[in-house]
């Protein structure tokens, strides 16, 4: 190596020892960046559900027959439901949907075990969903629906009307047979909290800077553009991945998601990953005057390429337009790599355009605010 | 505690916000922006099922349950199967999302009356969108098979009438469920920039300055927290409007209580950034906590999409954050039309986090330099 390159290596090298010497004086702030993340992720983990169950329902049984109490015992028993209330009259039940206390009111009308099947004399069972939130909605209706049908099959059955259904559908579950929605959910949010820290750190870094004043101190130093943001970028690289390997641990030994493919690909991605981020974080870092403008634009940042990244919305369910977003946001193909790898264990040969997208981007962002750098010095 | 100095500090935090485009753009106009932005992503009800199909059967009756599957194009067929491990590729690359296949004697078996099988294979890695995909499967079969059965005059009707009703969203659609919900997410944002207007004073040494005038802690801090407030409710205000003449979610309640236990909300989450920042020193510290304890849970806990979960630990952290009780408030006001009245439970929680938050942090304030 010549001695220019030494040089420059030195450059870096104390910028970044800077940076690091600045991480150890504000100790309360590097223990927050360190440990925060894993405890956030602990909590939500814990938090979320493993699936969509026992969703509180209230039944007005007018009928109050054994048929009508075999149907609310069949109600109860479904994973999703649970029978909660028993209003006495119309209005508690309205009542009950209107507070939000039952997400479904079943109201059995009078008559229904005299109605031998295939005789139907009642108005009929009625379903009445709080929609307000739809997606649980929807689960408690389907839920309910079909065991009113499953209910009514074994009554039609028992007279003798019989009613197998004619295409028996056998379900078999890959890579999650028990459909643990928190395999799904842990790997995001790992994703998500190493997208935050890296993405904080990386832009903050140069905001403070400015913000301070000391950043033309830095501007006066024999110390290129370039180098400067990549002694900056060192220091979020580290924090960012000692994150993800905390995190990844705790989502594999906790709460044991499953690690089927190669865990150096998956580090190897998630370096990409920050890489990425950290051109974002830059790029934010040369607009923002202050640092408050900085944090409030990673904010917006954020929710924006959270609600692109296929975490909560598919991005398959996008209109083309949206789509097209999605293949910009890094954070949508790191979520694709995390679960392909994690779940799937998929490898590098069905990864790699997610990765060769995710550097591309980064480097391109990044270039941009190297060019910004020295404009918007005033 | 003097008014006029109150109105000063909150003047010169006033200036603050509007002397930057951005930073006024930011504090004010974000919170709807983002609104209509998530709103489109979030909102969106197509439910596109892509499925693989190994049919080794080949008859009439398989290809019409195929065309049935694929008539109004929510499942399309994206592959054709001829070996079982090439289902597994598909899957990892994220190309089918359930393989469905009909064995050979399917047609046979439906004809002849009894029970026919099918095998269906699910890309569990979503748990909650694999068991969505096999429902829809399951019920377009179920409508196939009716379709088969039904001409027939005579035959008793096996099932009872089921007459089923979405309250206060009649159509099911996200959209209307959607909005009021993310709007009280993104109102986490001017909690968020007071937190910062407060440690950037520790931060850039401008503290100092304030110490030595006579300014009591209760002025400095209830002026910043009145600047942001007002702008709080400014992003209020506009979020109100993107939701009902944009996006035309209906709103059925009172707009002016409306307003005050938004105002009510906004108070809460300051009222955790007061604290927050008693304890640090900088901005980024400030974030850091504000998106650990109060945002990211939001999002993921509060009940925005999932229902809040039912162990003790995941409803004690639910309740503790102001969003689920606005998220409440606000599909109970646009939704349900619901009153103060029938609201006074969150709303009673929020004025009680706001109140305690508030005392602690002049509690803790001191007007000293450490």
């Amino acid at each position: 190596m010549d001695r220019g390159n030494v040089a420059v290596l030195t450059r870096i090298w104390n910028l970044v020892l800077k940076e690091f010497i600045q991480f150890y004086r504000d100790w309360l702030m590097t223990a927050f960046i360190l440990t925060l993340p894993v405890l956030q992720l602990v909590l939500l983990a814990r938090a979320t559900g493993a699936r969509i169950s026992d969703m509180r329902v209230a039944v007005l049984d007018l009928d109050r027959s054994s048929a009508s109490r075999q149907l609310v015992t069949a109600l109860d028993t479904r994973r999703e439901l649970d029978v909660w209330y028993y209003p006495a009259t119309l209005a508690d039940t309205h009542r009950l949907l209107d507070q939000g206390e039952a997400i479904l009111a079943v109201i059995i009308p009078a008559g229904l075990e005299a109605d031998s099947p295939g005789v139907t004399r009642t108005p009929g069972v009625q379903i009445v969903a709080d929609a307000s939130n739809h997606l649980p909605a929807l689960i408690a209706l389907r839920a309910a629906r079909e065991t009113i049908a499953a209910f009514a099959a074994d009554r039609a059955a028992a007279y003798g009307l019989v009613g197998s259904p004619p295409i028996d559908l056998r379900t078999t579950v890959r890579f999650n047979p028990t459909l643990n929605a928190k395999f799904f959910t842990i790997p995001a949010q790992v994703g998500f909290i190493v997208y935050q820290v890296t993405l904080v750190v990386a832009s903050i870094g140069l905001a403070r800077e400015r913000e301070l004043g000391t950043l033309e101190q830095l501007m006066v130093l024999p110390l290129r553009r370039v180098e400067l943001v990549i002694g900056k970028a060192i220091p979020a690289l580290v924090i960012g991945a000692l994150n993800f390997l905390l995190m990844l641990a705790v989502a594999v030994f906790a709460f044991r998601v499953p690690m089927r493919g190669s865990l150096l690909l998956l580090f190897a991605l998630t370096l990409v990953f920050i890489v990425a981020e950290i051109g974002y974080g830059i790029f934010i870092s040369s607009i923002a005057r202050t640092q408050q403008q900085a944090i409030l634009f990673v904010f917006v940042l954020a929710m924006v390429d959270m609600s692109f990244s296929g975490y909560l919305v598919r991005v398959k369910n996008l209109p083309g337009v949206l789509q097209a977003i999605a293949q910009v946001v890094p954070f949508h193909h790191y979520l694709t790599i995390v679960r392909g790898v994690m779940l799937k264990g998929a490898g590098l040969d069905v990864l790699w355009p997610h990765a060769a997208a995710m550097l591309l981007m980064g480097l391109a962002v990044a270039s941009v605010a190297v060019h910004n750098l020295s404009r918007n010095l005033d | 505690m003097s008014i006029r100095r109150l109105f000063a500090v909150a003047r010169k935090e006033f200036r603050h916000i509007a002397r930057d485009v951005r930073t006024f753009f930011l504090v004010t106009v974000a919170p709807a922006f983002l609104l209509i932005t998530l709103s489109y992503v979030f909102a969106l009800d197509v439910e596109r099922v892509d499925i693989a199909v190994r049919d080794l059967d080949r008859t009439p009756l398989s290809r019409a349950l195929l065309t049935h599957l694929t008539a109004d194009g929510d499942l399309a067929i994206v592959a054709d199967v001829q070996r079982g491990e090439e289902i597994e590729l598909l899957f990892i690359r994220d190309i089918a999302d359930l393989a469905l296949v009909i064995p050979h004697g399917f047609a046979d078996a439906i004809l002849g009356g009894g029970p026919a099988e099918a095998q269906c294979i699910v890309d569990g890695a979503d748990a909650i969108v694999a068991s969505q995909t096999v429902g829809l499967l399951e019920s377009r079969i179920e409508a196939f098979v009716a379709g088969l059965r039904a001409p027939r005059p005579g035959t008793p009707a096996t099932g009872f009438d089921v007459n089923s009703r979405a309250w206060y969203n009649e159509a099911l659609k996200a959209l209307v469920s959607m909005v009021p919900g993310l709007m009280a997410v993104i109102l986490c944002m001017p909690a968020l920039a007071l937190a910062l207007a407060l440690t950037r004073e520790k931060e850039t040494g401008s503290f100092e300055n304030l110490i030595t005038t006579p300014m009591h802690g209760s002025e400095y801090l209830f002026g910043k927290l009145l600047a942001y407030e007002i702008s709080g409710l400014v992003s209020v205000i506009l979020c109100w409007f993107v939701a009902t003449l944009w996006f035309r979610v209906p709103f059925r309640g009172n707009l002016l209580a409306f307003l005050l236990l938004a105002a009510d909300y906004v108070l809460a989450g300051m009222g955790i950034s007061l604290v927050v920042a008693n304890f640090v020193r900088n901005q980024q510290t400030a974030m850091f906590l504000i998106l650990t304890v109060f945002f990211v849970p939001s999002f993921f806990i509060a009940g925005l999409i999932l229902p809040v979960a039912h162990e003790p630990l995941a409803r004690a952290m639910a309740y503790g954050l102001p969003t689920t009780h606005f998220i409440t408030i606000c599909r109970g006001m646009f939704l349900k039309g619901l009153g103060p009245a029938a609201l006074w439970q969150p709303a009673s929680c929020l004025l009680g986090m706001g109140a305690a938050c508030q005392a602690v942090s002049l509690l803790l304030f001191k007007k000293r330099i450490t």
